[in-house]
């Protein structure tokens, strides 16, 4: 009685594993639409490439735009060249770099064929990368670099230049004088700490911009958001913000707790959720990557490499793109070209 | 033979085994199979040498951290710090090293050694000395010095990543003559603790202090344990494999920062239960322990190999921890029922 106790628990343990696993029976991270299905009947090994893309986390709007960007590549590129890619998305649900470095090794044993990687800790995953480079798996990083791993190519912003360039917009918005705060994510990730060194050797050129402090956070919104009303409520006297990363405006909240005749902010990315702020003057400026551009040439990129063996740089820069209520409507209509179908129609319209 | 075979049979773990051997021949079957680019062949995308070592690796960590967490739960209490003494003891570790310099490789093995796992000990010897001296609730000690421990690694480390010296990599990924890309070291290194952990429980003298003072505080109390020893002692332990976890940990990956190991409180503690430990108290095997984080790792890989959608992942976990401890409980309360029953019988006889 007591072993057949014992056993029924264990079992009903299984039993909820599948369970769990018919709910999540759509295999949702498995190749992308009938394109792509088309495109690769009949198609032989050679013409299949799957890519593993592994970006910080699965619920940064930024890192889903990039998801988005690298499904439209694998249709295209299956269409236009008779073959299948595959993307198997295999990002963290939170950053851990650990869980970063396993799922590189998952994917490798998984006969991925490359691996496209946003790295939360470069140190941490550098050992993976160069293991799955050793075991004949491409990688390539995008957004936040591991410089030091046998990468092959890395895709994005210039890091210490997006710093610089986001306190110069907001020290020529604040005249050259006032309190800034930094709001800089997740303390650990290399590529947003050369960006608060970009900030602050940017802020030591102007002589009437002091420094508050650079002030972390878990990297998503609603947490992004309470952290610059802690510091707003902190600091009264605070005249801006040069956000590195636009976490806190993907919310609604300080469309309404920010009064623009006092703060100014200038931040980086401009998705969908963040416009609002470009069209009520909250936020002047966004410097926009173009997030979808991280999957998508990322993709294409790989795919050159693996499929088409030929060469490519070790470093593609991505340049930024200003986004102000002048050309607010221009980026909304890109925005929807490259997928997004949040974007407000009033914008749209613009 | 027949002895031995029956003990097993009927032994706490003996269902769990089962379990995962279910879970691995069901994912075996499902997972499909790729090409091996090196050597042309068909692999299952399961059951080959690769994916089965990364999958004890992944839950090595967890395994021997749960071990620990086990020994508390055993006494009636529970450790939420086991994430931060990690992060602290690997930092500590990193901080040590790089201030020692370039050393030969067995000092710098030591040397991490040596700090990983003294630092795990005295954060668990903090926390049983909070718990003893101020009579407060474990969970709200460890809850606080949860909190405390990581800030103190943030703050020590300015919320750096720091590197681990390439010979301590050397040794936590050797090979061990199996070939390229396999890392059996943190699987062994489970596999060792399970087996000091199971002997410390069952073999010595504190061993079964710690199941009588977890089992009846009071029996304990009027057979003349040495409670304070005891409560201290299994904190101790906690944050030892906390501290050894976090030395391998750090040493596979290469680096360590204050951000390590966020949340791992939850797998370790879901491991410890779904392993057969109580939270009540009184019951738990070490054994257990490391079979409860195979079978969570497993699950997670399972949503990986079968290419589910992994955002069900938490869902799957919590799922299963909720049923295991249901079915747990009810199973402690028909047991009682029949022993009762059994017992009205003998007095009626």
């Amino acid at each position: 009685m007591k072993t057949s106790m014992r056993i029924a628990r264990r079992l009903a343990a299984l039993v909820a594993l599948g369970a769990g696993v018919a709910c999540g029976g759509d295999r949702a991270d498995r190749p992308q639409g009938d394109s792509a299905r088309a495109a690769g009947a009949g198609a032989t090994a050679d013409d299949r490439i799957t890519i593993a893309v592994i970006a910080k986390s699965s619920t940064n709007p930024v890192f889903l735009a990039a998801r988005t960007g690298a499904e439209a590549a694998a249709r295209d590129l299956s269409q236009k060249h008779g073959i299948t890619v595959e993307i198997a998305w295999l990002t963290p649900p939170q950053e851990d770099a650990q869980v970063q470095a396993q799922r590189i090794q998952q994917a490798v044993n998984d006969g991925a064929d490359a691996i496209l990687i946003s790295c939360s800790d470069a140190g941490k995953v550098t050992g993976a990368i160069d293991d799955a480079v050793g075991r004949g798996v491409e990688v390539m990083t995008f957004d936040s670099d591991a410089p030091r791993s046998r990468r092959f190519a890395y895709y994005g912003v210039d890091d210490l230049k997006t710093g610089q360039a986001t306190m110069a917009e907001l020290a020529r918005i604040m005249g050259g004088q006032g309190k800034v705060a930094i709001l800089a994510g997740n303390q650990n990730a290399p590529n947003l700490q050369r960006r608060v060194q970009g900030v602050r050797e940017e802020a030591a050129r102007h002589p009437g911009i002091q420094i508050l402090g650079t002030f972390n956070h878990v990297e998503t919104p609603q947490d992004a958001a309470a952290e610059v009303t802690r510091v707003n409520n902190a600091y009264p006297d605070i005249g801006g913000w040069a956000m590195i990363g636009g976490w806190p405006l993907f919310t609604q909240t300080l469309l309404t707790d920010l009064d623009p005749a006092r703060i100014k902010v200038v931040a980086v990315d401009a998705l969908p959720a963040q416009l609002a702020y470009v069209e009520r003057g909250i936020t002047p400026v966004l410097l926009a990557q173009p997030v979808y551009q991280w999957g998508y040439v990322g993709v294409e990129t790989i795919v050159d490499k693996v499929h088409f063996k030929r060469d490519v740089p070790a470093v593609i820069p991505m340049e930024l793109v200003r986004v102000t209520r002048d050309n607010l409507g221009e980026w909304a209509r890109q925005l929807r070209t490259w997928g997004f179908t949040d974007v407000p129609e009033a914008y749209l319209r613009m | 033979m027949r002895r031995i075979v029956r003990r097993l049979v009927d032994s706490q773990e003996a269902g769990l085994v089962l379990v995962v051997v279910l879970v691995t021949v069901l994912l075996t079957l499902l997972a499909g199979s790729h090409v091996d680019r090196r050597t042309g062949e068909m692999v299952n995308n399961f059951w080959n040498s690769h994916t089965l070592i990364q999958t004890a690796t992944d839950a090595s960590f967890f395994a021997i951290m749960a071990i620990g967490a086990t020994v508390v739960i055993i006494s009636g209490g529970i450790d939420l710090s086991v994430g931060s003494i990690y992060a602290l003891a690997g930092v500590s570790m990193a901080l040590a090293l790089r201030a020692a310099g370039p050393m030969d490789d067995g000092a710098t093995a030591l040397l991490a050694l040596g700090v990983g796992v003294g630092v795990g000990l005295l954060c668990g010897l903090l926390n049983g000395v909070l718990v003893v001296g101020l009579r407060v609730h474990s969970f709200i000690i460890t809850l606080g010095t949860m909190w405390i421990l990581r800030g103190i690694a943030f703050v020590a480390t300015k919320a750096e990543s720091i590197l681990v010296p390439t010979s301590l990599t050397q040794i936590a990924k050797a090979s061990l003559g199996l070939g390229g890309g396999l890392y059996p070291v943190p699987m062994l290194a489970m596999l060792v603790v399970t087996v000091i952990g199971t002997i410390y429980l069952t073999r010595t003298v504190m061993g079964r202090h710690i199941f009588a003072f977890g089992g009846n505080l009071e029996a304990s109390r009027f057979a003349g344990l040495p409670l304070s020893r005891i409560q201290i002692g299994v904190f101790a332990v906690s944050g030892l494999t906390a501290g050894l976890a976090a030395f391998l940990g750090a040493s596979f990956y290469g680096s360590t920062s204050s951000g390590d190991a966020q949340g791992y409180e939850l797998y370790v503690i879901a491991s410890a239960v779904v392993g057969g430990a109580s939270l009540l108290g009184g019951k738990g095997s070490a054994i257990g322990a490391m079979l409860g984080a195979v079978l969570i790792i497993l699950i997670r890989q399972s949503i990986r190999t079968l290419h589910f959608d992994q955002n069900y992942e938490w869902i799957v976990i919590g799922c299963a921890i909720i049923v295991a401890v249901v079915v747990d409980q009810w199973s402690t309360r028909l047991t009682a029922r029949r022993l009762s029953r059994a017992a009205a019988a003998t007095r009626a006889a």
